[in-house]
This record gives structure tokens, sequence and C-alpha cells, in this order.
């Protein structure tokens, strides 16, 4: 046995599954025709994409005065989009390196999607310093090439050269661990798979894999490592990320709270995310014996201790913006001046928005049956996603509203191209979902067999019984060398 | 040339193939292979799979990237073309580093994955284009083989075999 | 820019006039106290003797008086010793000279926008648009005459980069260039900025601090003299001095 769990714990896998069941219901949406649901979802993401697309061309080709910002207001939208799918790309990290430090096994159902959601996630976040420069066909400029320019280097002391080296890293990381656990699977579609382009097709992708025993001793050494080392990822992308506010002179971003605060607020957004995109998932790919309310209550208690974290983040900012008693700090984006002040549209609503959305509307999963409530769940994960859009919105745009010197305030307000970006990059991300559900494995497969015979409800319900789960030993008629199949199979 | 012949024995069940496996290695038979739809735990001891150093040589890779980074701020900051940023880098590397400890732990880690990753591809012998060679397409299902070199001693390999639970038994010639 | 970008908050004067006007309940207080105003005592007199709320107290404080004192504070680039635009801008693009000028290397802005917004006193401009050969913005013979007629030495900048007070630095080098062909030191007053050559109350100074014989020297270290926002530790390299009032109350 490969671990032991206590009978109490609700079964990981429900209904009477083998090994072979897993088999086929993780190749079916792959082997299976897309239903009109799924033409239907794709064909909006991609017109949304294709919008986003647009915008993005316009902003580059005629400049980023397309866009709501000026001399006063000089980052809104690009960088609160920015570090909102940074954020939401943490969760699939946590899910697929922490937990398994951890040796939650409940990951397993969950972690290729999550992980999927995180690099396309990091995808959309990319895009983002790259085309908020005004001159982004210079964005190579970030990297320490040699060059004829003397050579010039770049300026290390600055935090958006540590995000160059923070996202790369933790993109490439990210998609090397997923694709690494991918190879079994993918092995798996490729013996089954009848049409030869599919064949081809798996073969390709992965990499010959053909699961000795020393390669999987080397799989598992792997993954344990690349876990170790994604977990400090997790904790420090985000950080370096919140030093893009946290390093600078602006009231309201130089606050040392922000590099937990962001980490806390990135897996708050991201097991939201993560619960969004399951809770449509595992219906439509029939995934709901492996995907079960277990599986989702404890996503709602990490979005409970994280929406916690943040709220107690939320608190000390305000607590202290108002305890210095520095009337700069009185415009912060979490201050009395942002709730009440003369800017009160559209800030004030935006303030409150995010006490609404980030606050309030989590609490209410402190109540088990709401917990463990697929709907629930799904409509309070996209309040907190919105909630954490204006969270970002209101540290960045508030807090430039209002400088040092009087002649520095200004308002902002966003234009078409703004929100066109925004929504052609949800396009996108949707649009990579989509496909990524019906030509990758959308459970991590060869773990989940892993934990059958010990977390799977058959065999629970008979280990309650006394039965062990090890099955007696048929000897095999040696003279014709097969055996009826049937005979030694667990069942 | 005589044709090497090798016995693929099939399991469905992890625990009985352990025990197989033990049996078989204290009959003292040597087991060329094992295949595996998921991993075994305790398989690789059992066959007497010598441990990997995978994660040693990812520390010397993280250890590399480190090093990197400290040489790339040095170089880039301090010696080779030094500016005035904001009264910074103070021309000192010591004092600047603090600035500099993202850099260095990014690289630290994207060394260590990095590399790590690719040695375990080179010496598991994966890559784009190669072609798997598990010999039955069940083992990435349900079924586990275990591979066995035949040394005139088709009978007895057999015999052995069927007692410990194998549910199906070829004879086949290793290519 | 032409009113519509200023109307957004995108004027491109590298050098501005800020005015500050003295409101409502600064009056009243120094009516009911006969001492000056400052700030920590005027809120303390709104929300106490006059009964304001918090919110109410920051809209009047914000609110000029009928008949207002005006103080003016030109504002350019401070170029700051420690300069937070410097140190934020990946590409280097901008960085210090031994003269003590802040340097903005056009050619190198990629156009992050972070060192505008790291800047304390919002000195920064970016280019939105291509201003410069784009007839949507044919204002202030924006032709190919006037560009040469107007600034002929300055850089004509793309789209994308930040600008700001150089402190003329082509006025500067000029001067230096000049001294050098002649192979003399620099006299007093040889230095010279746009701005303080236009300011015809002299209240605008420039020169080589390190000379004692000129101007400002002496002004940067009056008693009088003081740095914007100096808690910041930018150690800026402009300094301003106290305005002094002869009132009739003393």
């Amino acid at each position: 046995m490969s671990h032991y769990e206590a009978s109490i714990r609700e079964p990981l896998v429900l209904g009477d599954k083998s090994y072979h069941d897993i088999t086929e219901d993780i190749a079916k949406p792959i082997e299976g025709k897309a239903n009109k649901n799924w033409y239907m979802a794709f064909y909006i993401s991609l017109a949304a994409m294709l919008w986003g697309f647009g915008c993005i061309f316009y902003t580059v080709g005629t400049g980023i005065g397309v866009w709501g910002l000026n001399k006063n207001i000089g980052w809104a939208w690009d960088i609160t989009n920015f570090v909102w799918w940074v954020g939401i790309g943490h969760a699939g990290t946590l899910i697929s390196a922490v937990l398994l430090l951890f040796r939650q096994k409940w990951r397993m159902a969950i972690n290729r999607s999550a992980e999927a959601m995180t690099i396309f996630a990091v995808f959309q976040a990319g895009l983002f310093p790259i085309i908020h420069m005004g001159r982004p066909w210079n964005a190579y400029w970030v990297l320490p090439i040699p060059n004829q320019f003397g050579p010039l280097w770049v300026n290390f002391n600055s935090p958006l050269l540590w995000d160059v080296f923070a996202i790369s890293t933790y993109l490439s990381v990210s998609l090397v661990f997923w694709w690494t656990g991918l190879l079994p699977d993918f092995a798996m579609i490729r013996d089954r798979a009848v049409k030869p382009f599919q064949k081809k097709i798996y073969a390709l992708l992965s990499f010959g894999w053909s699961g000795r025993a020393k390669d999987w001793q080397r799989f598992e050494e792997v993954s344990l490592v690349l876990a170790g080392l994604a977990t400090p990822l997790v904790l420090s992308v985000h950080t370096i990320v919140s030093m893009d506010f946290a390093t600078s002179i602006n009231p309201g971003w130089h606050s040392t709270i922000f590099p937990p605060y962001f980490v806390a607020g990135a897996i708050f957004s991201g097991f939201a995310m993560v619960q969004t995109l399951l809770g449509i998932m595992r219906k439509v790919t029939n995934m709901e014996d492996y995907i079960t309310r277990m599986h989702v209550e404890y996503m709602n208690i990490v979005i409970i201790l994280t929406g916690g974290i943040v709220a107690v983040a939320y608190a000390t900012e305000f607590f202290i913006a108002w305890y210095t008693g520095s009337p700069y700090e009185n415009y912060t984006y979490l201050s009395v001046g942002a709730a009440t002040g003369p800017y009160a549209w559209p800030y004030a609503w935006a303030f409150y928005s995010l006490l609404f959305f980030n606050i309030l509307t989590p609490q209410i999963l402190w109540f088990k049956k709401i917990r463990r409530s697929f709907i629930w769940s799904f409509i309070i994960s996209i309040f907190i996603n919105i909630g954490m859009w204006f969270e970002r919105f209101d540290i960045i745009a508030i807090v430039l509203s209002k400088g040092h010197l009087p002649s520095t305030w200004w308002r902002f307000e966003p234009t078409f191209v703004d929100v066109g970006i925004f929504i052609g990059t949800i396009g996108f991300f949707f649009v990579l979902f989509l496909l990524y559900a019906r030509t990758f494995p959308v459970i991590a497969q060869a773990e989940v067999k892993t934990i059958l015979k010990s977390s799977g409800e058959f065999y629970k319900k008979r280990s309650e019984q006394g039965i062990p789960t090890k099955p007696a030993i048929v000897v095999l008629n040696v003279e014709n060398g097969k055996e009826n199949s049937d005979k030694n199979l667990n069942g | 040339m005589e044709s090497s012949k090798v016995i693929h024995a099939f399991y469905t069940d992890d625990e009985i193939l352990l025990d197989a496996v033990k049996a078989v290695k204290a009959a003292h038979h040597h087991i060329e292979e094992v295949f595996c739809p998921f991993p075994v735990h305790g398989l690789d001891k059992a066959m007497g799979l010598a441990p990997t150093k995978l994660a040693i040589t990812a520390f010397m890779y993280g250890i590399t990237g480190l090093a990197v980074a400290i040489w790339m701020t040095n170089y880039m900051m301090i010696q080779d073309w030094p500016q005035d940023i904001g009264g910074k880098p103070s021309f000192s590397w010591v004092e600047n580093m603090p600035a500099f400890v993202p850099i260095m732990f990014e690289l630290t880690v994207f060394f260590a994955a990095h590399l790590m990753v690719i040695t375990f591809y080179m010496r598991s012998r994966i890559w784009p284009f190669k072609e798997a060679e598990n010999p039955d397409p069940r083992t990435t299902d349900d079924h586990f083989l275990m591979e066995i070199p035949v040394h005139n001693n088709e009978e007895e390999l057999t015999s052995l075999l069927s007692k410990t639970g194998a549910v199906e038994i070829n004879v086949v010639d290793k290519h | 820019m032409g009113k519509n970008e200023v109307r957004v908050g995108r004027d491109m004067h590298w050098l501005r006039i800020d005015r500050y006007y003295s409101s409502g309940v600064e009056e009243q207080y120094k009516e009911a106290t006969g001492h000056e105003p400052t700030s920590p005592k005027v809120r303390k007199f709104a929300t106490d003797e006059l009964g304001l709320s918090r919110a109410e107290m920051y809209e009047a404080i914000e609110t000029e008086a009928e008949n207002p004192q005006v103080t003016f504070q030109p504002m350019m680039c401070q170029h700051c010793n420690h300069a937070p635009c410097e140190t934020v801008c990946p590409v280097a693009a901008t960085t210090h000279s031994r003269q003590g000028q802040n340097h903005m290397a056009y050619n190198r802005c990629v156009g992050t926008r972070y060192c505008a917004n790291n800047c304390p006193y919002r000195v920064r401009r970016f280019n939105w648009f291509n201003y410069s050969n784009n007839n949507e913005f044919d204002f202030h013979m924006n032709n190919e005459y006037g560009k040469m007629v107007l600034n002929p030495d300055v850089v004509v900048r793309s789209r994308g980069v930040m600008e700001k007070c150089s402190m003329c630095i082509q006025m500067t080098q000029a001067t230096i260039l000049k001294a050098k062909k002649e192979g003399r030191k620099i006299e007093a007053g040889e230095f010279a900025t746009a701005c303080s050559s236009a300011c015809t109350t002299g209240s605008l100074q420039f020169g080589d601090v390190n000379n004692e014989k000129e101007v400002v020297t002496k002004l940067a270290a009056d008693k009088r003299a003081y740095h914007v926002l100096d808690y910041l530790q930018t150690k800026p390299n402009v300094v301003y001095q106290v305005k002094v009032r002869n009132t009739n109350e003393a």
C-alpha cells in the first residue's frame, strides 16, 4: 500500500472505479468530440480575444495615449491586470508544489488543471509588461545581453527588472513542472490512440515515456525537487511584484506589509479562479467523481484562510494610515479620504466594491453547508476575483491620483482600449483553457491511480469491512500462458 | 546468432507486483525492467535500483546559478560600466547586495530547476521524437510488466512467476 | 499639445509654477489668533473651533479665500542626488551625471513610466503619442521650418519616451565647450538656463555651486534655504528660499 489513510477521511475518488476506469474517464474528453456548449464558449472567448488583440495593435501602433493615463497617473489598468493575472497564477503552483510537500493527496485531482490555469494566467500577465511600454519593440533591452551600446547593461536595482527575472523563472519552471507531470499521462493517451494522427501527436508530446521503474524513481525525485523549488517561487514572485509598489516613495505604496499581503491575496484570488474553472470543468468533462465536494471544501478553507489574512492586512493599512497622523496617508487607497473624499466618483465606488467583494462575501464560507455547495462556491469565487481586481486598481490608481504636492492631484478614467485589452486577455485565457480541456488529460491520472486503493470509495468501503486491498493470488495455469483477466483484477 | 529471449509477466495489482519482485530477486534472477502505469512505492528498493542522484545535481546547479548571478551583477553594475543611479550602486557589490537578492534567488531557482530537468530527460532518454519502448500498451493503463531475460531456464521462471500471481506470461524474442 | 491633451492631464511642460492660495480657514485662523497659520494648527482650528467634520475640514482647507494670498513655487526636475526615478528604471535610461544633473537618455527609454510614478514632484512627462511629425499636433510652429527656429539643439523625442527638465544641458555643454576652446575657467554668472535667463526678477538663479563667486552658492548656504519634500531624502539639487512677507502685524 502506498500510504495509509484513516477510514474517517472522505474518499477522494467516488464510485466503483478501477485503474482502467480512471484511464477511460480521463481519456474520454480527449478522444470524444466537443459538444455545442464547448463551441459556444470557445467562439465567445475567441471573439473577446480578437477584440483584445485589435486593441493591443491599436495601442502599439498609435501610442499609450489611447489609454486613459496622464502625467500624474502613469499606470492604471495595465499594471492592475498584470498583478491580477500573476496573482491568479500562484494558486496552481501552490496546489502542485506546496500541497505535494505537505503530502495532501486531495491535490491530485486538481493539480493538472490548476497548473494549466497558472500557465495560461502567467501568459496573460506577461503581455502587460511588454505592451505597457511606450516602445515595446525595444522590450528586449531589459535583458542583460551583450550589445554594441557600450555594452550598455540593465539596472539591477529596479524592481521592474526583478520582475523580468521573477516572471520568466516562474513561467518557465511552472511550464517544466507541468509538462514533466504530463509525460506519463500523454503516454497513456498515446498507447490508447487508434487514429494515426492522434497517435503521432501524443507520441511526440510524451517524449517516448515508457514507464520504466528507474524512470519513475527519477520522476518522483524530480517532482519533489521541483516542488521544493516552486514553493519559494510562490512566495518570492509575488513578493517581487509587490515590491514594484513597496519600494517606491508614494504614500500608500511605500508599505512593508505589501509582500505578505500580496502573496496571501494572490493565493486568495488564485484559488477562487480554480474554483470557478473547476466548477464548470467537472461538469462538462464529467469529472464529478474525481473533483468532489471535499475538494471544493478544502479549497474554500484555503480561501477563508488567505482571505482572512488579506482582511487583516486591509485593517492594518487602514489603521496605520490613520495612526500615523500624516496627511499624506489620508488619501491612500484604504483611508477615510478614499471613502469620502471629493473624488468620490469613481474612487469611493471602487473602494466600497473592494470591501464588499473581498471582505464580506468570503465570510459566508464559514458555514459548512455553503463551503460544500458547488453553486455557492462558484458564485463566491467570481465575486472574489472581482474584488481582487478592484484591490489592485485601488492600490494603483487611487494612490497615484494624490501625490505629495497638490499640483500633482489628478483623476483617472479608462478608455475603451483599456477595457478592451483586459477583456481580450480574459478571452485569450479561456481560449487556451478550453483547448486544453479537450486535448490534455485534465486530471493527473497516473497520480490518482496511486491513491485509488487507499482513497477510492470502493476500496475504503471494503477496508471498513475488513477486506484487504491486496487481492488473493490466483495461480496462473502455465499451459495456456494466459489467464482469464477477470479473476485477478480487483473487483 | 542465437536470439535472446525474455519473459514478460503481467500483473494487475501493485502489491502483488511488489511481492513478485521480491520473490524473483530472492530466487537470484535478474530483472531486466519493470514497466508501470504509475509509480509504485518501494519498487525501486525491491528491485535493487541505486537511489537517484538528481537531487544532488539540482543542488549543484543551484549553486552554479547563484554564482552566475553574483558574477553577472558584479560585472555589469560595478566593474564594466558603473553608473550613478540614484546614488547607487556605490561602486561596491557588497553594499548593493540587498538589491541584487531577487536576481540571485531567481537565477538559483532557474538554473536548479531547468538543468535538473534536462539531466533527468537525458538520463532517462526521453525527449521529443523519442520512440516509446514499453513492450505492451497496457502498461500505461492498468497493467504492470516485469521483463526477465531467459537463459535456458524458461520452465523454472514460468512456474515461479505464475506462483507469484501474474495474470499473463509471454516468452518473446528480445529485439 | 492642444486642448484635448491638456484637458486629460497630458501637458508637456517641463517647468510649471505652482500657485498656493490661502484658504478661507487660514484667514479665519489668522483673524482669530493673530498668528501665522501652519497646516496642523489650521486643521485643528477647523475641527475644534469651527466644528467641522474631518471630511469638511479637508474640503475647507482646499477652498481658497475670497481675497487669497498667493505664493508661487516654480517646480521643475529637482535633479535629486538620491533620485527615486533613477533607481527604478529597468534599462538605466536615467542616471546621474558628475555635474549633478539627472540625465534622461531618450534613446534608451522603453517607456515603462515607473520613473514618472516614483517622482514625488511629478515633473516627468511622457510622449503619449507621436507629437512631432504629426498633423494632429500642429501647435507652436510644429513644422519643418518652425523646428529649426525653436530649440534646434534639443533632440526631438519619439513616441513612448519620458522627458523632463534637463537644466538646459545643451546650454551648459555649450558654455563648457566654449571655455575649453578658449582655454579658461568658467566665470561666475556664465552658466544659464532658459528659465533663469527669462526671469526678469532674478527669482530663478542657476550656476555652479562649487564656485564661491556664484550667486547660487550664497543662496544655497542661506538661512532661508530649503528643499521641497526634503523629508523624503531625495537630496535635490534645486534649492528654494522661504518667502518672507513684510506684513503690518509684526
